[in-house]
């Protein structure tokens, strides 16, 4: 923790998270109108940024500062649930696929493989259809879409350590493989398993935006970023701050989240660590 | 390094204008039809090429229906036989003339593949039916007498067998062949070898077409059809100059800036293109007089025509549009009041009405104003205690779901589009029952004696009988509330100041390439 | 090293095969029915029930997924249900025009993402690396469509530089077909107005699409040349007293450029997906608007044939990349032994 606040680039990263964190737990008291997540009023549509509407307001009046903030939780939520469905099904997959050279790692494998070759957006695209499209099939979508990454990593890990001295002193003590792949090479996969899940992270909302915009990902009156830039384009480029503030949004906390990843993967690579001295 | 100079040496040479370019083609930025095959797709696209490339019996021009490649027609007292004159000397593309039997082939090749363009005519012709008397005379006869017969006419291409026989496979009656390629008679020809499905169509001027060009002394030669997927994209391109035109349906809150521009304007018409709301009549709540007519009072009627439209649509107070004939005179449209719509509600939860539960409105994603509609309409039936949920989806998914009242949505949205100008268009198909498990009818309403009062409009054919019947139905309807019927679309199409003699019709909105000239 | 070759493009078969399936479960279980669509507006139910058998929608799902397989291993994608052309004609347009795109922002992704990686490395932890740092993590936070926005609305609209959309401008036409690639078939033909004005087209859907490339492969050769850098043949050469910089160039670039190579074939995926949505804003007519276009109308023999497009191209780049590692570095086929 203390090599992470010593690098500058990551110790932002971290700041703008915890940022959109605390933004996220406080947004409908932050919100100036939080009432806006739903209500529209007609008669202010579309006005510039003012001491009254700090963002604007957009195409049914409603406050875009208030939908930026309460917008956080929605890609904040995405994230995390996804991230975590992808580590519940790629970590187990991974421990099992790496530990031993045989049949079922070479069935895990190529089952990972497939799920890699399909494109994420079109198989998101078409997910969005096969269940009504909405925040939860967007996540669904993402969550199949992204464990293999998961898969893969643990799967490298796994390998890696099981050829520790550590893990075939274990076995010599009759641990069982289940004991030694929860207790002992987990915990030592996680740093790899916490930067791949940062990241993660970032990539998420990044793709959730791009549902949205495409109009599969959240539904509205939904203050998700990526639909409000989608239900933006029209209005460029007289009403700018509508498409603007919401992307600047994303551009943040994903830049938070990946230049935190960036961080945690020099901290966690003892390649690079050595290179610190 | 050497490819570096001369990618290099290509920009240069490109810095430097080309001189003495003749006529710039027309380059025409509305969406395209899926397929060029006229008897398999019917939508609003494919008017552009029905219109261009081919030419039908009759033809709308502005609200009106006129004799086309037929010259003349005549019907039967019943109404079931049918005989339409061809005019002499039309010239297809390949130089040869058309005959009753090129019409009578292009009906049994509509029959026979019953894709969307042969749904008018299924339920009264068959195959057999459609005979040629003589060289230049055609005979329909009906299985029962049918009053917008003539008026659906224009939806059925007439094809040249003789360039679709080499490409006949199993039967298909040239189908594949078809989907890529031109066998009309048209004002303008389809060069196959540029075409790319909803990418790109080249079409250049037919001399020949037998409606001559006499008319228009400076025709534009050359036609590029270039649709463009997304609105801002395609707004911008015309305001660059990259295009000619834009869709039919500008979002409103571009037309100041548009017609602002120098090089661009919007041409603004009236069509009839109705927008709704659905309810599924069928399902509880909405099986219930008074929730239907609390929610047609909670929608802000004022506020989405005349802000978020800014004024560029028309109250439409029922199902036709209010620019065709067969409405009731002095139909009040129904008005945004909350009050009203409480006590309805009110009312309604009395009955035992589900309100409480969320109802479902499906919207399509891709068209904004659906999704605006929706969202206004939500926040104000939060005030009369009902919640609304949007659900994002397309026109293809809609279509599916209201196969079977089950599985129709709530509400959704959208619009009815003139595909022939005859009230069976729209009330016709959209409140009589015999047409349930279609999206046009997809509100399941259902009521005996609209059915016999639809029926016996469809089935007339004499208009002053049609006329009166069309209106009491609608009267009926209106009062029983099926949907919420919001507007009349105005057609705004953004083109570029060249682009002369642009004349909009309700079929086609205004794509016939025949009338237009380029000023430069 | 033939065998190599042979054994990896093996190992990509089942892979495939689980693809078609997998891809036709997901598609096909999509409720939008075209047939409604195809019937039309008027169309009563019993003519819809017609069309269905008429396209087989109305066998069981695992009878249409044995047709389904069993065309596709025949070579035959089927037609498009819409447009009634095969669907492996429509592709033959599209995919041309998406690899062109595609294969430009990769190569833009290389070209600035090395060098940055490199002198990141060369002054690592200094205010070098922190700013490539920040700038290659930031291309990989941009979102993809905000950004085509923004640079239509500068570089076409108020600098009047560059063109909005398409390929090429509509007055030039198009080059003689031959690769389907505008740029090599322009070029092939002798028309450099054509090439350029292909190249204009070019930049601003490439520039968008190659930052998240370019972040990444910025931030792996960075490590890649940091770990190199620390090898005892560098160490030994730096001893001898050659400049860090010449160092860089000749070994350590070479090193690093197994990395690199590694990585393009999983951007490669990366990129593909990034296209939908730039695809769909600059009017690239390529394989994501043919997919949109499927999904919006319900053409589900579109939608499988692109997602096993897409999916073989995906495997056949990254055999390539397997192939030139091995090439590389000869250890790689070694290990998979």
């Amino acid at each position: 923790m203390r090599r992470l606040l010593r690098d500058p680039v990551a110790t932002l990263g971290l700041l703008l998270v915890l940022f959109a964190v605390v933004v996220a737990a406080f947004a409908p008291w932050l919100a100036p109108y939080p009432e806006d997540a739903f209500e529209s009023h007609l008669l202010q549509r579309l006005q510039p940024p003012s001491r009254e509407f700090l963002f604007g307001t957009d195409y049914l009046g409603r406050d875009i500062f208030s939908r930026v903030i309460l917008g956080t939780r929605n890609a904040l939520a995405v994230a995390v649930s996804v991230v975590v469905a992808s580590m519940l099904i790629g970590v187990p997959m991974g421990l099992v696929a790496g530990w031993r050279d045989n049949w079922v790692s070479d069935v895990l494998m190529r089952i990972t493989d497939i799920f890699l070759a399909v494109p994420q957006l079109i198989l998101a695209l078409a997910l969005g259809q096969l269940m009504s499209p909405g925040l939860t099939t967007a996540m669904a979508a993402l969550s199949l879409t992204y464990w293999p990454f998961f898969t893969r990593t643990v799967y490298a890990e796994t390998r890696r350590l099981r050829g520790a001295l550590f893990v075939d002193a274990l076995a010599g003590l009759g641990a069982s493989p289940s004991r030694i792949l929860l207790l002992h090479v987990l915990p030592n996969a996680a740093p790899a398993i916490l930067v791949r899940a940062t990241i993660g992270m970032g990539f998420t909302i990044l793709t959730a935006a791009i549902l949205g915009f495409l109009g599969v990902g959240a539904a509205p009156p939904s203050p998700d970023w990526g639909l409000a830039v989608a239900e933006a384009r029209q209005h460029l480029p007289e009403s700018w701050w509508f498409a603007t503030f919401p992307g600047l949004a994303i551009l943040l906390l994903v830049l938070g989240f990946n230049l935190l990843g960036d961080g945690l993967r020099d901290v966690a690579d003892p390649r690079l660590r050595r290179s610190r001295r | 390094m050497r490819l570096f100079a001369t990618l290099l040496a290509a920009l240069m040479l490109f810095a430097t204008p080309q001189a003495g370019a003749q006529q710039r083609p027309l380059v025409w930025g509305d969406t395209l039809p899926a397929t060029l095959d006229m008897h398999a797709v019917f939508d609003v696209p494919s008017q552009f090429v029905l219109l261009n490339a081919y030419d039908g019996l009759y033809r709308y021009q502005g609200n009106d229906l006129v004799p086309w490649a037929a010259e003349s027609h005549t019907v039967s007292a019943d109404g079931l036989t049918w005989e339409f004159k061809l005019r002499p000397g039309i010239r297809f593309h390949d130089g040869s003339t058309m005959t009753a039997a090129d019409v009578v082939y292009s009906f049994q090749r509509l029959l026979a593949l019953k894709r969307a363009p042969a749904a008018a005519f299924t339920p009264v012709l068959t195959p057999e039916n459609v005979t040629a008397v003589d060289e230049r005379t055609v005979r329909f006869v009906l299985s029962q007498s049918y009053g917008p017969f003539l008026a659906a006419m224009p939806i059925v291409a007439i094809l040249n067998p003789r360039v679709i026989a080499p490409h006949v496979k199993n039967n298909d009656w040239g189908a594949e062949w078809m989907a890529a390629n031109d066998a009309g008679s048209g004002a303008y020809v389809v060069n196959p070898a540029n075409y790319q499905a909803r990418v790109s169509l080249d079409m250049a001027r037919f001399p020949d077409h037998f409606m001559g060009w006499a008319h228009n002394p400076r025709a534009i030669d050359q036609v590029r059809s270039r649709p463009v997927m997304e609105t801002s994209t395609r707004v911008l391109s015309l305001m660059r100059g990259e295009l000619d035109s834009t869709d039919s349906y500008l979002p409103t809150d571009q037309v100041e800036r548009v017609d602002r521009n120098p090089r661009t304007r919007v041409a603004q018409d009236q069509s009839m293109r109705v927008f709704l709301l659905r309810m599924n009549n069928r399902k509880a709540p909405f099986d219930n007089l008074d929730v239907r007519l609390c929610f047609a009072h909670a929608f802000n009627y004022e506020g989405f025509n005349n802000i978020i439209l800014k004024g560029l649509v028309v109250r439409n107070a029922g199902p036709n549009p209010n620019n065709l004939w067969g409405n009731p005179a002095g139909m009040e449209p129904y008005k945004f009041d909350l009050a009203l719509a409480r006590q309805h509600c009110d009312r309604a939860r009395a009955a035992g009405a589900p309100l409480g539960r969320d109802i479902e409105i499906h919207v399509q994603t891709e068209l904004e104003q659906t999704v605006q509609a929706a969202q206004m309409f939500q926040a104000d039936l939060r005030r009369v205690g009902v919640n609304l949920k949007i659900v994002p989806n397309t026109f293809a998914g809609i279509v599916t779901a209201t196969a079977a009242a089950n599985t129709t949505p709530d509400m959704w949205v959208h619009w009815v589009s003139a595909y022939f100008i005859d009230p069976e268009n729209w009330v016709g198909q959209m409140y009589d029952s015999r047409f349930h498990g279609t999206w046009k009818a997809s509100s399941w309403y259902s009521n005996a004696e609209v059915d016999s009062l639809l029926t016996r409009a469809r089935t007339s054919v004499v208009q002053a009988e049609r006329q009166e019947l069309y209106a009491a139905a609608t009267t009926i309807i209106f009062r029983e509330s099926p949907d919420i019927w919001v507007y009349n679309t105005v057609n705004l199409r953004g083109l570029s100041r060249r682009v002369q003699g642009y004349s909009f019709s309700p079929v086609g909105s205004g794509g016939e390439l025949r009338l237009m000239s380029l000023s430069e | 090293m033939a065998r190599y070759v042979l054994r990896r493009i093996l190992l990509a078969l089942p892979a495939l095969l689980g693809l078609v399936l997998l891809t036709f479960v997901l598609v096909r279980v999509v409720p939008a029915d075209p047939a409604a669509m195809l019937a039309g507006d008027a169309a009563t139910p019993a003519q819809i029930a017609e069309i269905r058998a008429r396209y087989g929608l109305d066998q069981p799902l695992w009878q249409q997924a044995v047709t389904h397989v069993r065309q596709v291993l025949t070579g035959d994608l089927g037609s498009s249900i819409f447009s009634g052309r095969p669907v492996v004609e429509e592709i033959g347009f599209r995919l041309p025009a998406t690899l062109e795109l595609t294969f430009v922002a990769l190569l833009l992704s290389v070209v600035l993402g090395v060098p940055l990686g490199l002198l990141a490395a060369l002054d690592h932890n200094g205010p070098v690396d922190q700013i490539v740092r920040l700038l290659s993590v930031g291309g990989l936070a941009i979102a993809g469509f905000w950004l085509a926005i923004m640079l239509q609305l500068v570089f076409s609209m108020e600098l009047d530089l560059l063109p909005l959309r398409g390929r090429m401008d509509v007055a030039l036409g198009n080059p003689p077909r031959f690769s389907g690639l505008f740029l090599l078939d322009s070029l092939l033909a002798g028309r450099f107005d054509m090439a350029g004005n292909a190249l204009k087209h070019l930049v601003l859907p490439a520039v968008t699409l190659c930052l998240p490339g370019l972040a990444s492969i910025a931030r792996f050769t960075r490590s890649g040349v940091l770990e190199t850098l620390q090898k005892d043949f560098v160490l030994y050469a730096r001893a001898a007293g050659y400049s860090p910089f010449r160092l860089a160039t000749i070994y350590v670039l070479r090193n690093a450029v197994t990395v690199t190579v590694t990585q393009v074939g999983l951007l490669f995926g990366a990129l593909i997906s990034g296209a939908v949505a730039v695809e769909a804003i600059f009017d690239w007519p390529g394989l994501g608007t043919y997919a949109v276009q499927a999904i919006l109308a319900a053409d589900y023999k579109a939608l499988l044939a692109v997602t096993l497009v897409v999916g073989v191209v995906y495997a056949v780049v990254n055999v390539l990349v397997d192939v030139v590692q091995a090439l590389v570095d000869p250890r790689v086929a070694e290990q998979l032994k």
